[in-house]
C-alpha cells in the first residue's frame, strides 16, 4: 500500500491514536521515512501533544480548593438551612436590633452635653452647684463667670442634664476644698467677667 | 442532570471489575444514604479537569471557578440521577460543560465565536508550514509566558475544537469518554481532534505568524523557549 500526504494528514491523529489497520499503519512510517514534510507535522504534532498534555499546562489559580470546599461545606455538609443555623441567625438579629433599641432609647433620655468639650465629671464637688438654663457649665452660685438666673442642683444632676464644671471657679472650689483633687485642667479667674455660662 | 445527549448504545460499558470505578459506585451509595461528606472525596481526583474543562470554554479563570464550583454543587444535587452504567468522571465533566456551556451563552460570549467556528470541519484540513520542531523542551512549561503561549494558541481555536481537544489531550479522556462528555459520536471526536491538533502545531510551528511568532517576544525561525 502506498499512500499520498494528503492521506497521512488526514490519519495522522488516528496513527497517535493507534486506530489503524496494519497495513495503513506501515504505509504512513514508510511514508514518514521518505517525506520530510510529513515527518515534521508528525513531530510537530506529537509535540504539541505532549507539551498540552503536561501536568504543568494547566495550573489551578490560587485558593482554588478552600474556595471550593467553602462553597461545598454550605450543601454538603448542611450548614444553610439547618435549624441551628437559623437559630443562630436569629439571636444575632435580635441583638443587633436590641442594642440599636438601647443606643435610641439611651441618646433620648440622657442629654447631649452643652459644652462641646465636656465629660462627665468623676469627681464631683460635694455641696449644690448653680446652673443657669441655656448655660453650658456649673458653677459655685458667686463665680464671676456666671450670668443670668440660676438654679441650684446637685452635681450630680448637672452632670446627668450635660453641664461641665466651670474651670475656673469649680477647679478652685475643688481644690480649696482639699479632699479632692480636681480631674479637669483649670484657669486662673481673671481680672473681668466673662459672660460664657 | 441526565446524561440525555448521548444513547445507550453510544454509552461505554464500564467494567464492573474496575476497581476505581467500584470504589467510586460504593461512595456514591454511602453518599445517598447520608454520609455527604464522602462527596469530597468523589470529587477530589476531578477538581483541576472540571476547572480545566470549564476555562476552555470560557477562557476566563475567574468565570471557569465559578462555573467549577456551581458544577460540583449541581452534581451533588443531582447525584441521585447518575447513572452508574457510565463513568461518574464522564458525568461530572457533562455536568461541568453544560454549566460552562449555559454561561457563555448568558454571557453573549457565543457572537464572538472565532472565524473558524464557521467552517466545515469534514474538510481535509492541510497543514501551512512544515517547519521542523522535534525537541520536546518541557521544562519550558515552568516558564509563565510560555504557558500563556500555549493557552492563548488554544483559546484561539473554536470552541468545539478546544472542548474535544482538552478532553483528550490534556484530560486524557478515552474517545468514547470524549463524545459522551459532549453529547457527540465518537467519529466527531475524531475528526476535531484532528483539526484541533494540526491547527495548534500550524499556530505554534516557528516562523509561521502564528502566537508564538509576535516579533516582539520571539524572533522568527526561532523556538519560543530558545
Amino acid at each position: 500500500m502506498v499512500v499520498k500526504c494528503e492521506d497521512v494528514w488526514r490519519e495522522i491523529s488516528n496513527y497517535f491514536e493507534g486506530d489503524l489497520d496494519l497495513a495503513l499503519k506501515r504505509a504512513m512510517e514508510e511514508h514518514f521515512a521518505r517525506c520530510h514534510h510529513c515527518r515534521a507535522v508528525l513531530e510537530g504534532t506529537r509535540n504539541v501533544v505532549e507539551l498540552y498534555g503536561d501536568k504543568k499546562m494547566f495550573a489551578l489559580p490560587a485558593g482554588f480548593y478552600p474556595r471550593l470546599h467553602g462553597r461545598l461545606a454550605d450543601r454538603v455538609e448542611g450548614r444553610k438551612g439547618s435549624r441551628l443555623g437559623w437559630l443562630v441567625s436569629l439571636a444575632v438579629t435580635g441583638a443587633l436590633a436590641a442594642s440599636a433599641l438601647f443606643a435610641t432609647v439611651h441618646d433620648r433620655l440622657v442629654p447631649q452635653a452643652r459644652a462641646q468639650m465636656s465629660q462627665p465629671s468623676r469627681r464631683l464637688p460635694q455641696h449644690l452647684v448653680a446652673v443657669v438654663d441655656g448655660g453650658k457649665t456649673f458653677h459655685v452660685p458667686a463665680c464671676p463667670f456666671m450670668h443670668g438666673k440660676y438654679r441650684m442642683v446637685t452635681p450630680e444632676e448637672a452632670v446627668r442634664e450635660g453641664y461641665a464644671p466651670c474651670n475656673r471657679c469649680m477647679y478652685e472650689a475643688l481644690r480649696t476644698a482639699g479632699n479632692v483633687e480636681p480631674d479637669f485642667e483649670g484657669e486662673e479667674i481673671a481680672a473681668g467677667p466673662m459672660a460664657e455660662n | 442532570m441526565r446524561n440525555r445527549d448521548w444513547s445507550e448504545a453510544e454509552a461505554t460499558s464500564v467494567s464492573r471489575s474496575d476497581p476505581g470505578h467500584e470504589h467510586e459506585a460504593a461512595l456514591i451509595v454511602r453518599i445517598q444514604h447520608g454520609e455527604r461528606e464522602l462527596f469530597y472525596e468523589l470529587i477530589r481526583p476531578y477538581e483541576r479537569r472540571v476547572f480545566v474543562i470549564a476555562f476552555t470554554i470560557l477562557r476566563n479563570e475567574a468565570d471557569a471557578e465559578d462555573a467549577a464550583q456551581d458544577a460540583f454543587l449541581k452534581a451533588f444535587k443531582h447525584l441521585g440521577q447518575f447513572r452508574a452504567e457510565s463513568r461518574f468522571s464522564t458525568w461530572l465533566i457533562q455536568v461541568a460543560v453544560n454549566e460552562a456551556r449555559l454561561r457563555r451563552r448568558r454571557s453573549h460570549l457565543e457572537i464572538m465565536q472565532p472565524i473558524e467556528d464557521q467552517e466545515n470541519e469534514d474538510g481535509t484540513y492541510t497543514p501551512r508550514d512544515f517547519a521542523d520542531w522535534r525537541e520536546i523542551p518541557s521544562e519550558a512549561l515552568e516558564r509563565k509566558e510560555i504557558r500563556e503561549k500555549l493557552v492563548a494558541a488554544l483559546g484561539s481555536l473554536a470552541q468545539k475544537y478546544r472542548e474535544v481537544f482538552v478532553l483528550r489531550d490534556v484530560e486524557h479522556m478515552s474517545i468514547e469518554e470524549t463524545a459522551q462528555a459532549l453529547g457527540i459520536s465518537a467519529g466527531a471526536v475524531k475528526t476535531r481532534l484532528l483539526r484541533a491538533r494540526l491547527m495548534l502545531r500550524d499556530l505554534l510551528s516557528p516562523g509561521l505568524a502564528g502566537v508564538w511568532a509576535s516579533p516582539s517576544q520571539i524572533p522568527k525561525g526561532t523556538k519560543p523557549w530558545s
